[in-house]
């Protein structure tokens, strides 16, 4: 409900009030949310950009390092205090956390961008044939796609992964694509069909555009900031897939990414031991990345969406 | 209510049937998609860790004997098919007496109970607040503390319970580490048992909710604010009825239908998190019980409990889609 | 007793003075009421009409205090019988809704909650002002009645609003508008979304009801020849002015602003084709309204003094107002010239 009518004391007839809080005729890309997540993100890239150039990237292998050292200006359970040469600790197999951190955060993200993009392309591919095109194809995908939803593609990734062993980043990727289809298929789908019945579309219709013109001249560039949204949310719920799958010991072991850190930090029993730094800095670092996600997500949909922006 | 329309029946209903159809063949299919010769790398494999199985031979052959390695793939499939029709999920490899549907059925209920009350917790809490933030009758307090308790949103639940599971059991040690109750309990419909349980699955339940209500407020949030700008409102507003009768009944009532939608959609997603929160947690449920299996490669486990979890899944699903009806008018004209 | 005379009592219901609304916008204000004053009389049924922007759904979302954001009432009096609707206190005005004012929206199709039960929208109206009612059958009676009222059956009682057609959407938001027996009911384009043969049925139920419950209505819209029908009096809206305020027999009649004359030639008819003479619409930038008078940069007759004053409401006859120069004794003779003229051309 909105609010109720204000009454305010007259200005001189005609005279022009600027209204300085309706930020919605602003840019709609200068927001905040957005901002602040890619700026997140990219702070991250940069560091590990950095990491590359100043770090000894090897010392992520096993065997490399001291075995179980606490941060600098930490100490662990034996009293051992944390050195300059490992500043951020290292695990009880000798990997230094910091090379681990340089090497397995892009690795980890690296699964999350290869699952959504397939499964993007895809989404659009299907979504816009099934709003589309409409009878047979559609009630086929659209079976498909609440036959996928429902079940947890977790279960299914991790019989097949039962039976592969461990697998190479770019399998794992390309297995979750298996799943992250559906979600953004049943999301454009939706879109495209309510584009479909929207005027500016019925018009080119009847004047005769070829349906293809349609999809990529007409609904597409309507569609991008959403496609946007949901990429990013596909890239969130594949980095999910994939830390999980990681920590239940799925990935590959030898240069491990953030999720196979954690898995290795639970088989150890790192929780009972206080070698918070071992799991810790992968949880916090993929929580991070989670957080700028969504709020790029957000901001994103803010973009698309303008009523929300109002609210905000 | 609005009388069910015989089409969504059907359509819910062939959904439900189709995933458990598709769930079955896919459990059935991938272990023999593998490269080269996947029973036979299986086998060896389990044989490695025989050493310390006591009656391996015998597990193995039963294994063999099971999926009919000399059958044509057509017979091992119905075999398979109608073994689950009768709810015969086979043996467990590693705990060779015990039948997959006795561990399943000891895991299960404890997922679901997890399950559902976390769900309860941040579908109720997540719409509400989504609900405040949107009113603008919200003391302005209430529109600052709750975007603030929502920081956690988007992180996996996984990454939320090892944290929880740090700060509150290790370090403060308010909550039990480890499963869903102490082995000092007698299980039994005790008040020492109930409150044990509760106290035991806070964490793994609180590391789902605190993650996910978030979800639920925005997605609440943008619903509200599409309702705000219906017709209806205006005459809500025009008719003088109270704000918080205007609340509920015209706006948290028409805004939830969508959610339950959500909702329905999501209990995907929502078990993947669970199965981790649970093997973080060390929870007697199902995600312990499928990381057993698979740290002592007992395949027939691990397909057996993924099974009984998509199934369970589904029915949530169904249960969720077949209510549906029960609270929006609409569906029993234009069928979804 | 009141006085009655041909067009009804002539005790004013609602008095509406300088109302003024501005929409906010970061390039300035858009003035979309611009100081308006009319009075509404007890059992009288007022027709607004104007091309679409001139203001009059504003008009009457600012009487009904429902302005939406960026909009806000600038100044103005709206008074229901002797209560200044815009002193009220939020708990009051919301208990002064309905029973002092109320609305037939616009686009009865989405009006209605869709969730709920057509009684239930009654009975919560109904309960919100005059407490919990204790006899589920004397409600039940009583929306009967209302249903009888507006021409419903009552099967519709226990209905969704998805299961009524338009017709019967908008008779429920009829019979929910005078539920209450409120002094004033606004109709705001009521029937716009019908189609013609429904909208004149539903148009002849809303003047019945009127009668019958004995209320004073506005009616909104832009079918001059629909309004024709059911209305008393007929005020004309320009760009957020009111230009003339007449009874309906008069400005068929014999129109007296510019405006209104254009406004009436372009009344298709069946009998004679003839070329419309509205063309354009509101033509300036509502931000800055032109001096003087808003019509003049459309009005055939405008002359100099046209740009330097604004025109009062001149009383041309008992309730018949107009704010056009051409009305002032001084101009007279301009006015006999521009006419004479302007029939010729």
């Amino acid at each position: 409900m909105a609010e109720d009518t204000k009454v305010k004391d007259a200005p001189v007839a005609g005279g022009t009030k600027k209204a300085g809080t309706l930020n919605r005729f602003d840019n709609p890309w200068l927001n905040w949310k957005f901002l602040t997540g890619a700026g997140i993100l990219g702070f991250l890239f940069f560091l590990i950009f950095l990491g590359y150039q100043l770090w000894d990237t090897n010392l992520a292998l096993s065997a490399r390092a001291p075995l179980n050292l606490p941060p600098l200006g930490f100490t662990n359970w034996r009293d051992q205090e944390g050195v300059p040469e490992h500043p951020l600790g290292t695990e009880n197999s000798g990997r230094d956390m910091l090379a681990l951190w340089i090497v397995g955060t892009p690795r980890t993200i690296f699964v999350g961008v290869v699952a959504a993009t397939v499964g993007m392309l895809a989404g659009i591919l299907l979504g816009f044939m099934a709003g589309f095109l409409g009878g047979l194809f559609d009630d086929v995908i659209r079976l498909a796609v609440d036959i996928t939803i429902t079940i947890p593609s977790l279960l299914v990734l991790i019989v097949i992964q039962a039976v592969l062993g461990r697998v190479d980043l770019l399998t794992m990727a390309l297995l979750i694509s298996l799943f992250s289809w559906a979600t953004p298929t049943r999301f454009i789908r939706a879109q495209v069909l309510s584009m479909r019945e929207s005027g500016y579309v019925q018009m080119a219709r009847l004047s005769g555009v070829p349906v293809r013109d349609i999809m990529f001249k007409e609904i597409m560039p309507n569609l991008l900031p959403y496609l946007g949204a949901s990429y990013i949310g596909n890239m969130q719920g594949a980095i999910i897939s994939a830390v999980g799958l990681e920590v239940l010991g799925f990935g590959p072991q030898r240069i491990p990414s953030l999720g196979v850190a954690i898995f290795f930090s639970i088989e150890a029993g790192a929780l009972f031991r206080n070698m918070w730094w071992w799991w810790g800095i992968p949880t916090v670092t993929l929580s991070v990345v989670f957080v700028a996600l969504l709020l790029i997500n957000l901001g994103l949909d803010e973009i698309a969406n303008p009523r929300l922006r109002k609210a905000s | 209510m609005g009388a069910f329309s015989i089409n969504y029946l059907v359509r819910r209903l062939l959904v439900f049937f189709l995933t458990l159809w598709v769930a079955a063949t896919l459990i059935f299919i991938i272990p023999r998609l593998a490269p080269g010769d996947p029973i036979s790398a299986m086998v060896a494999r389990l044989s490695q860790q025989a050493g310390f199985v006591e009656n391996a031979d015998k597990i193995i052959e039963g294994w063999k004997e099971r999926f009919g390695l000399n059958d044509p793939v057509y017979v091992q499939y119905l075999r398979f098919m109608t073994g689950l029709l009768g709810g015969d999920l086979g043996y467990s490899m590693a705990r060779f007496p015990s039948t997959v549907t006795e561990l399943v059925g000891r895991a299960l209920p404890w997922t679901i109970g997890l399950v559902g009350i976390a769900t309860f917790i941040f579908f109720t809490v997540g719409n509400l607040c989504g609900a405040l933030l949107a009113w603008n009758r919200t003391p302005r307090m209430v529109k600052v503390l709750i975007p603030m308790s929502m920081i956690f949103t988007s992180i996996p639940p996984l990454l939320a319970g090892l944290l929880l599971s740090y700060i509150f059991a290790f370090l403060l040690k308010w909550f039990p580490q480890t499963y869903s109750y102490g082995f000092g309990v007698q299980p039994g419909l005790t008040l020492d048992f109930i409150a044990n349980v509760i106290h035991h699955g806070t964490l793994p339940a609180m590391a789902i909710v605190l993650v996910t209500f978030g979800y639920w407020a925005l997605g609440m949030r943008g619903m509200m604010v599409t309702i705000e700008g219906e017709d209806y409102m205006i005459l809500a507003q025009a008719k003088g009825l109270k704000p918080f009768y205007v609340l509920y009944r015209y706006m948290i009532r028409n805004a939830i239908l969508p959610q339950m939608t959500a909702l329905a959609v999501s209990i995907g997603t929502l078990v993947n998190g669970v199965v981790l929160v649970e093997v973080i947690f060390n929870y007697n449920g199902m995600g312990t019980l499928i990381v057993t299996a698979l740290r002592e490669q007992d395949f027939g486990l691990i397909q057996g409990t993924s099974f009984i979890l998509i199934v369970t899944s589904a029915f949530a699903v169904l249960i969720i889609d077949l209510c549906y009806p029960l609270i929006d008018p609409r569906i029993s004209l234009e069928g979804r | 007793m009141e006085m009655q005379t041909e067009n009804g009592s002539e005790r004013v219901v609602l008095k509406v003075e300088k109302l003024r609304i501005h929409y906010a916008t970061p390039q300035g204000d858009v003035i979309a009421v611009s100081d308006i004053s009319f009075n509404l009389y007890e059992g009288e049924t007022l027709g607004l009409v104007g091309e679409s922007g001139c203001g009059k759904s504003t008009t009457a979302y600012g009487i009904l205090q429902l302005v939406q954001p960026p909009g806000y009432i600038v100044n103005g009096s709206i008074e229901v019988d002797g209560t200044e609707v815009l002193d009220l206190s939020e708990e009051e005005l919301r208990k002064f809704r309905w029973t002092g004012l109320s609305l037939i929206p616009q686009g009865a199709m989405n009006s209605l909650n869709p969730t709920m039960r057509v009684k239930d929208q009654i009975i919560d109206v109904i309960e919100s002002h005059e407490g919990k009612q204790e006899s589920k059958e004397a409600m039940r009676d009583r929306i009967y009645e209302l249903f009888q009222n507006v021409g419903l059956p009552n099967r519709i009682y226990n209905m969704y609003p998805h299961e009524l057609s338009g017709g019967m959407k908008q008779r429920v938001c009829i019979a929910m508008g005078v539920a209450l027996h409120p002094t004033v009911v606004i109709a705001d384009e009521a029937t716009s979304a019908l189609d013609v043969v429904v909208q004149r049925i539903v148009a002849q139920t809303l003047v019945k009801v009127k009668d019958e419950i004995g209320v004073s209505l506005i009616v909104i819209g832009h079918d001059m020849g629909l309004l024709a029908q059911i209305v008393d009096r007929i005020a004309v809206m320009y760009a957020g002015k009111m230009v003339e305020i007449a009874p309906v027999e008069n400005i068929y009649a014999e129109p007296l602003h510019p405006y209104t004359r254009l406004l009436i030639d372009s009344i298709p008819s069946i009998k004679e084709r003839k070329p419309l003479k509205i063309t354009e619409g509101i033509t300036h930038d509502p931000r800055n309204p032109p001096s003087g008078c808003i019509f003049r940069l459309r009005c055939p007759f405008a002359w100099e003094h046209c740009v330097e004053v604004e025109p009062e409401p001149i009383d041309a006859e008992h309730k018949h107002e107009v704010a056009c120069h051409l009305y002032d004794e001084r101009f007279e003779e301009r006015r006999a010239n521009a006419f004479a003229t302007f029939a010729n051309s």
